[in-house]
């Protein structure tokens, strides 16, 4: 069951919606952070989606707030607003536990990039988001914090590995968060919890201070319940880190200017044939919600080209051997020393990567380079790809089965591998209520393209004003 | 045809990878890192002479922090 809540209810409002409320003195910072924080003690028992609660410090920070909206200091349209971040992202002074008992009780001493940057907005930090541990495997079912659960049916799984945030922004518990991404960990809980998740091109946010997974992979950035909203979030955390060796020395563009031009013309790639059917395929409830939401686009005057998924079926491929391979030279040295600190699930994941040689990286690394070149010739005759987030829906916790799991296609990791911007934008919901996404991938550093398309297709469809029943 | 990779080669590479592994451990992992194996058998038949590795090391880069 769902219902449909009034934009007036303040704990799901937007950030423009609210930042707008802020300044025109309908209420404060400290009662948005108030009413985030006893929902929060309402309602999070059932749901597991925060780590830590920075109840004191997001007072103070709202206090503080206050005293500069009311003397004039405003910091832009994110100063005041509530936001929580995955336990990846150092933040000092606070305890960032990656979900793993590895790290139950490390204390970083500097803050990552992003954090900083929220910061200084004036952002407001409730606390620290669950996740998988160390943002691998799966829900963590041995870990010291308990496994995360879907807003819209408790006994199913929220996806991840940005569990928490997913979870966090659909209950209302707070306005923006930030997730990670190394084949699909900001956009499948996004998809999976009905909110709206950006995987921005590969260093096109700074990963400083963001505890890896796979340093060629990862990939930070924004979720939240809008599509402008992830925008203004982008918009604060994008730009040039020199102490990110992969960050991009580019332009960051307004990413609010566009946003409504609309896509009439525009042409969008479905590469359908020798994806969409690989092993099991993708789930018939998902394909269906997925083809009306194309049905969608081309009513706004999108133009539909199918394309050929192979190349795109063969990335996960490669995604999968860089990944396993960078992080268990990650966690290599903590493994040997402490194995059983780590949970079952991300042991045996890590361990996957001991037993691949350097050729066998190498060979993934040169297949990268090759699939990256086919998948982006097809820019020449299409503007953005479309496909389901994910294949299937959620997972119920006592029916997750990995195998099948590897049997059905990955919608996310090709964009990984290729480094381009990816959304995922609530598109409907399967017989059984449950949330479907849609995923637009653009070429590299048209973030504005992609959401562009996402923010289209939200302002027609009315899937952002349905709230689970909690 | 390639030999099909056992349990006992998954004993070897573990060894040598300084893993100290149970027999459960090495059976829980057999058919994860048999995947991996098939993967990049299939990575391995996309590859042209000239595909060089994504990601080069850029030398003036070691002073960026």
């Amino acid at each position: 069951m769902s219902t449909v809540v009034k934009s007036n209810d303040l704990c799901y409002l937007a950030i423009a919606e609210a930042s707008a409320g802020l300044r025109r003195k309908d209420y404060s910072p400290v009662d948005l952070t108030e009413a985030c924080l006893e929902r929060i003690e309402a309602l999070d028992g059932k749901l597991h989606s925060f780590i830590t609660i920075t109840a004191e410090r997001a007072r103070a920070q709202a206090r503080q707030a206050e005293q500069e909206f009311a003397s004039g200091k405003g910091r832009g349209p994110l100063h005041g607003i509530p936001i929580a971040l995955k336990d990846l992202y150092m933040t000092k002074g606070i305890r960032t536990t990656c979900h793993s008992a590895v790290l139950e009780k490390w204390v970083p001493d500097y803050d990552a990039t992003a954090v900083l940057k929220l910061d200084e907005a004036g952002t407001i930090l409730l606390g620290k988001l669950g996740m998988h541990e160390f943002a691998f495997g799966g829900p963590s079912v041995d870990a010291p914090f308990p496994a995360v659960r879907n807003p819209w049916n408790l006994a199913h799984i929220p996806g991840g590995s940005s569990s928490g945030s997913g979870a966090a922004l659909a209950a209302g518990f707070c306005y923006g968060a930030l997730g990670s991404d190394t084949g699909g960990s900001i956009r499948t809980p996004s998809a999976h919890c009905g909110i709206v998740g950006l995987k921005p091109t590969y260093g096109r946010v700074s990963r400083y201070g963001i505890v890896p997974l796979s340093w060629s992979l990862d990939h930070a950035g924004p979720m939240a319940r809008s599509v402008e909203d992830c925008a203004l979030l982008l918009q604060t955390i994008a730009g040039y880190d020199a102490k990110d060796a992969a960050s991009a020395n580019v332009p960051v563009p307004d990413f609010g200017t566009g946003l409504r031009e609309g896509i009439k013309g525009l042409r969008v790639g479905v590469p359908r044939a020798g994806w969409f059917n690989e092993n099991l395929g993708v789930d018939a409830a998902t394909e269906t919600v997925f083809n009306q939401a194309l049905e969608v686009l081309k009513n706004l005057g999108a133009l539909i080209v199918e394309l050929d998924g192979k190349p795109f079926s063969i990335a996960r491929k490669a995604n999968q051997t860089i990944l396993v391979a960078e992080a268990y030279a990650y966690h290599e040295k903590t493994y040997q020393e402490t194995p059983m600190k780590f949970g079952s699930t991300v042991r045996r994941r890590i361990l996957e990567g001991a037993f691949l040689s350097a050729a066998d990286y190498l060979t993934a690394q040169r297949a990268r380079s090759a699939l990256n070149e086919q998948i982006r010739a097809n820019f020449k005759r299409v503007d953005v790809f479309a496909v389901p987030t994910a294949p299937r829906p959620p997972d119920t916790f006592e029916g997750m089965d990995p195998n099948e799991q590897n049997l059905r296609p990955s919608f996310t990791n090709p964009f990984n591998l290729t480094g381009l911007p990816a959304i995922s934008v609530p598109c409907g919901f399967t017989p059984d209520n449950l949330p479907v996404g849609l995923q637009i991938a653009a070429p590299p550093f048209e973030e504005s393209t992609a959401l562009r398309v996402a923010y289209a297709y939200e302002q027609a469809t009315p899937w952002d004003e349905r709230r689970p029943a909690l | 045809m390639a030999k099909e990779f056992t349990i006992e080669d998954l004993r070897v590479l573990a060894n040598l990878a300084g893993l100290t592994l149970s027999d459960d451990d090495l059976q829980r992992l057999l058919p994860g890192v048999k995947r991996a194996q098939q993967q990049v058998a299939v990575l391995r038949a996309i590859i042209a002479p000239g595909d060089e590795p994504a990601g080069v090391f850029i030398a003036s880069d070691g002073d960026r922090k």
